[in-house]
């Protein structure tokens, strides 16, 4: 499985592997055992891999499901899981990035707002390899996206985003960074709208190691709240061991500015409307960061569905 | 069109408007003039339903409808259009699709289909061209970036596609080069008919140049201490509101 795969896709338990050409073959069932285990080696090949994760769960029952990625050296992944939730999910993923791997993930999920849904992403780097993620939720009953990046080496790059649009569900989103290498450099963003009696929270941690001089580190958090119930809890954490250093780290939040909202609404479109508009211009600064056109409008058409 | 009768209102628990009253009918232009702090932009925000605004008492008809009782939505799409002082930047926005959707809400009310993306950039084209608005302008986000007078004519451009029964324009003019003041007047000009009544808040009396109001009011202390017709604007403009 680890010799020029285009993409995987897991639907009804079978592994779906697309090939170079996009044309799709079914290649083998795959019986998962009882703990959903998988591992998948990537190797390079003359065009970005990628895997498509597109399950839907049942509502009465819990998916479990870890995958162990590795991806080797120069070779280039993009993980792209579109998967609907209507159950309780524990999903765990562990990433190996060799000399000079790139991958970009792009989690585009949708869960039910009763249940409970894990999601752990440990990530280690080496050197010069790179990291984009894009991580998109409409929360749950409990929804926890924990990510943890340990830049091992030099030149290692993570540029994180997170997008998390709620309507009284709830979500919980922990980012640790941890620089354990000199001249590695990390951006982290993450934006919410809370709608509803929502809860969201951000807890990222920028973590810079004693010997890490030239670390480059930013973080910023923002928070939109649209519902008068709903909660923001956004909390900035710096631990920095080194003087050589730049990092940065800023979070607001707040409700749409009211002169805004009544300008819209004096052009005769409602208030849900103009909210809406606003919520648009406001996740808007996110998609710069998007550099693949395919995922912008993945990206674009999931804010659009959910706000 | 309009009466407003006995209007008390206070920002902030300061009283602004003093036992306004003031009757526009259908047709009619009226400018507001008056110096500093008088009032002038309180009425046209008061009109528009600005919640900052507080009515403490008195009422307001608006074509046979208290206007006083309906969200700054449906004043709008009973026909009722304010042009901004100060226009608000909407990062994120284009501003087509801005426009398009304004306009889809007021046809939406009017029983309308909506515009289709075609019909939309034909008319876009014709107004944006009466304004000298490069159409490179509608692709970039709603009033960001763009200077005081590129705001001020999209202001005028709203009002113009919305095509409404009365305009509040509050202090349109400010911000205008002397050519985009001509174009603007141009426009204002144009829409004027029977059927269309006029509030134009000026703190500057140049724009009465080239639109003659029926009447003219000086407003001070939250009142109008004085009206007229179009004469009393030359007046002041020599003479001042001493």
């Amino acid at each position: 499985m680890n010799k020029n795969i285009s993409s995987i896709a897991f639907k009804d338990n079978n592994l779906i592997i697309k090939n170079s050409s996009n044309s799709i073959k079914i290649e083998k069932s795959i019986n998962f055992d009882k703990d959903n285990e998988l591992h998948i080696d990537v190797s390079p090949a003359d065009q970005t891999q990628r895997i498509v994760l597109d399950v839907d769960t049942h509502d009465d029952e819990t998916f479990n499901l870890k995958i162990f990625l590795k991806i080797n050296e120069n070779a280039k992944l993009e993980f792209l899981d579109e998967s609907t939730y209507k159950g309780n999910s524990n999903f765990e993923l562990i990433t190996k990035l060799e000399k000079n791997a790139c991958l970009e993930s792009y989690k585009l999920n949708k869960f039910n707002k009763n249940k409970i849904n894990n999601f752990y992403h440990d990530c280690s780097l080496l050197e010069s390899s790179s990291f984009k993620d894009y991580i998109f939720s409409n929360g749950s009953k409990e929804n926890l996206n924990r990510t943890t990046i340990n830049l091992n080496d030099i030149n290692s790059s993570y540029l994180g985003s997170g997008v998390a649009i709620s309507d009284s569900t709830n979500s919980n989103n922990v980012v640790e960074i941890r620089h354990n290498a000199k001249s590695s450099t990390s951006d982290c963003f993450f934006k919410t709208v809370a709608r509803g009696n929502s809860t969201i929270s951000f807890d990222g941690t920028i973590f810079v190691d004693n010997h890490c001089s030239k670390t480059i580190s930013n973080q910023v958090s923002k928070g939109l709240l649209i519902g008068k119930e709903s909660k923001i809890n956004l909390v900035p954490k710096l631990e920095i061991y080194n003087d050589d250093v730049q990092c940065s780290h800023g979070a607001a939040s707040g409700q749409p500015d009211a002169k805004t909202l009544f300008y819209l609404t004096s052009r005769g479109i409602s208030k849900t409307e103009a909210e809406d508009l606003y919520i648009k211009g406001f996740l808007s600064e996110f998609f710069d960061t998007i550099d693949n056109a395919q995922m912008m409008t993945k990206a674009k058409e999931y804010i659009s569905l959910n706000n | 069109m309009i009466e407003i009768k006995n209007l008390n209102v206070s920002v902030e628990e300061n009283k602004i408007l003093n036992n306004l009253s003031l009757t526009v009918k259908t047709g009619e232009v009226h400018a507001i003039t008056g110096p500093n702090g008088s009032g002038k932009s309180t009425i046209a925000h008061t009109l528009a339903g600005n919640p900052n605004y507080i009515v403490e008492s008195g009422s307001v008809n608006f074509n046979n409808k208290n206007l006083l009782e309906m969200e700054p939505t449906e004043r709008s799409l009973e026909g009722l259009f304010l042009a901004f002082q100060y226009p608000i930047e909407i990062p994120g926005v284009s501003n087509a699709s801005y426009l398009r959707q304004i306009l889809n809400s007021h046809r939406k009310h009017q029983g309308l289909e909506p515009i289709d993306a075609a019909e939309f950039l034909k008319l876009l084209k014709e107004k944006s061209a009466l304004l000298k608005m490069p159409m490179e302008m509608h692709s970039r986000f709603v009033n960001s970036g763009f200077s005081g007078g590129e705001k001020k004519k999209n202001e005028v451009l709203q009002m113009d596609l919305l095509n409404p029964k009365l305009i509040i324009m509050d202090e349109t003019d400010s911000g205008l080069d002397v050519d985009a003041l001509k174009l603007t007047a141009d426009v204002v000009n144009q829409m004027r008919s029977e059927k269309r009544s006029l509030i134009i808040v000026t703190h500057y009396l140049r724009l009465l140049e080239y639109i003659k109001p029926d009447y003219v009011h000086i407003f001070q202390n939250g009142q109008i201490i004085e009206s007229g017709d179009h004469t009393l604007a030359s007046r002041i403009d020599k003479e001042g509101y001493e």
